[in-house]
């Protein structure tokens, strides 16, 4: 519990109080223009934090996946943090909080993969330890280790879903991109 | 894994049919809160206003609201009977930047107002130093016969406060209800006379005093600034600014 989910929650509130904080000191001191700038580097971090979902699928091949992977997480949500200050607490276009919805849910889609992989790993060691004590045979270890891999595939079915979800905010985010550079007054 | 392409295929529809409520519903998807009561009928229709990949214009805005017209006509043509202040200054704008006052969509709700306030300095100058021409002079006893400019009391940020405490150079007791004129001849409030009511006759004046002792009496608010107090020395006046005729 403490090693598990108190982290994952830990993540998630730490992500929505550095927005609120954020969001409150661009209202306190009258900046609310950056807000309106910051999902431009928000938009551009996510972007760049797909650098490891491409090397994950061969689509490149630079840098090791693991270390991408930490990337991956950091900037992700860096990213999802000046997204949200930059969406603030306005209730506005429903295209704009679709999209933010869409960002958060796949935040906490990411935050439960990255536990959920941890743990696996965890379990996977102890398990191997475990039973190399008592004595087993690779035959039999590999046999008892099943169910524990089984964890690994709940990694590999979540990110069958990660995945849609990502689409979906894609989606959205485009769509609202498009609309602001259509609407929006640049000059 | 053989659901992923069924899961992918509803998502894909839903994002699909997301995508075309845009289309249908402009004014709730992308408008960042609803337009002004004037402009509720172009609530679907963005384009009337902003141009793709520019924003919204002022040349877009006069193409309905030509400046010449505003405050006297509507959009339609149709003559303002009674005339309103915005056809006193609109046409006198320094500069034509209508999204510098107007914003049309009333939102951001918690932090802005869709009308930013109305600001002198974006008068061209003869205008904005020629209050009357938006503003009625008043009429009360004080303001009157006033001849002197508005800024000289008053800022153009408020009516009130005004700047000019009167006290500070003489109070107005029941005996000195008077035009300003009275003592402040031609309008000219740099100077000011005594001797504008019979009370205060130059010989009467100057005999009362010698009889005192007193020969240094030009100034009279120097020690009589309060009618209703015993004179003093420290009776005050900008000695400087405002001498004694």
């Amino acid at each position: 519990m403490r090693r598990e989910v108190l982290p994952f929650f830990a993540s998630l509130a730490a992500l929505a109080l550095a927005a609120l904080a954020a969001d409150g000191l661009l209202h306190a001191f009258d900046l609310l223009w950056i807000g309106r700038w910051l999902g431009i580097p928000g938009t551009l971090l996510i972007i760049g934090s797909t650098v490891y979902s491409l090397r994950k699928r061969k689509v490149i091949r630079l840098s090791q996946p693991a270390r991408l992977l930490r990337w991956h997480e950091a900037l992700a949500w860096a990213g999802s943090l000046l997204v949200l200050v930059h969406a603030g607490v306005h209730f506005n276009a429903i295209l704009g909080w679709l999209a933010v919805w869409a960002m958060l849910i796949n935040v906490g889609s990411g935050l439960t993969g990255k536990f959920l992989l941890a743990r696996a790993h965890r379990r996977m060691e102890a398990a191997r330890l475990s039973l190399r004590e008592r004595g087993l045979g690779e035959a039999e270890l590999a046999s008892r280790l099943y169910w524990d891999s089984m964890t690994f595939d709940m990694v590999k079915q979540w990110r069958v879903v990660h995945l849609p979800i990502t689409l979906a905010f894609t989606v959205l985010a485009i769509a609202h991109i498009v609309a602001i550079m259509l609407f929006w007054g640049w000059n | 894994m053989k659901k992923r392409p069924v899961l992918l295929i509803v998502i894909a529809l839903n994002l699909i049919g997301l995508v075309a409520l845009v289309f249908a519903y402009p004014h709730l998807m992308v408008s960042p809160g609803p337009l002004v009561k004037g402009h509720a009928e172009l609530a679907t229709d963005c384009f009337a206003c902003h141009a793709p990949l520019r924003g919204a214009s002022s040349s877009r805005c006069v193409e309905c609201h030509a400046v010449p017209d505003i405050g006297l006509r509507t959009t339609l043509g149709v003559l303002i009977a009674a005339q309103t202040i915005k056809g006193s200054f609109h046409q006198e704008l320094i500069e034509q930047d209508c999204m510098a006052c107007h914003s049309d969509h009333q939102g951001p709700k918690l932090t802005q107002r869709s009308r930013k306030p109305f600001s002198h300095a974006l008068l061209n100058v003869p205008v904005r130093e020629r209050c009357t021409s938006c503003h009625e002079a008043p009429v009360d006893t004080m303001h009157r016969s006033a001849k002197a400019e508005c800024s000289q009391c008053h800022v153009n940020t408020a009516w009130k406060p005004a700047t000019l405490e009167h006290d500070r150079f003489f109070v107005f007791d029941r005996h000195h209800r008077t035009e300003c004129d009275t003592c402040h001849r031609n309008g000219d409030y740099s100077r000011y006379t005594c001797y504008g009511c019979h009370e205060h006759s130059q010989a009467k004046v100057r005999a009362e005093h010698l009889e005192e002792g007193i020969r240094n009496f030009e100034n009279c608010v120097e020690c009589h600034r309060d009618p209703r107090a015993e004179p003093s020395k420290e009776g005050g006046g900008d000695r400087e600014r405002r001498r004694r005729d």
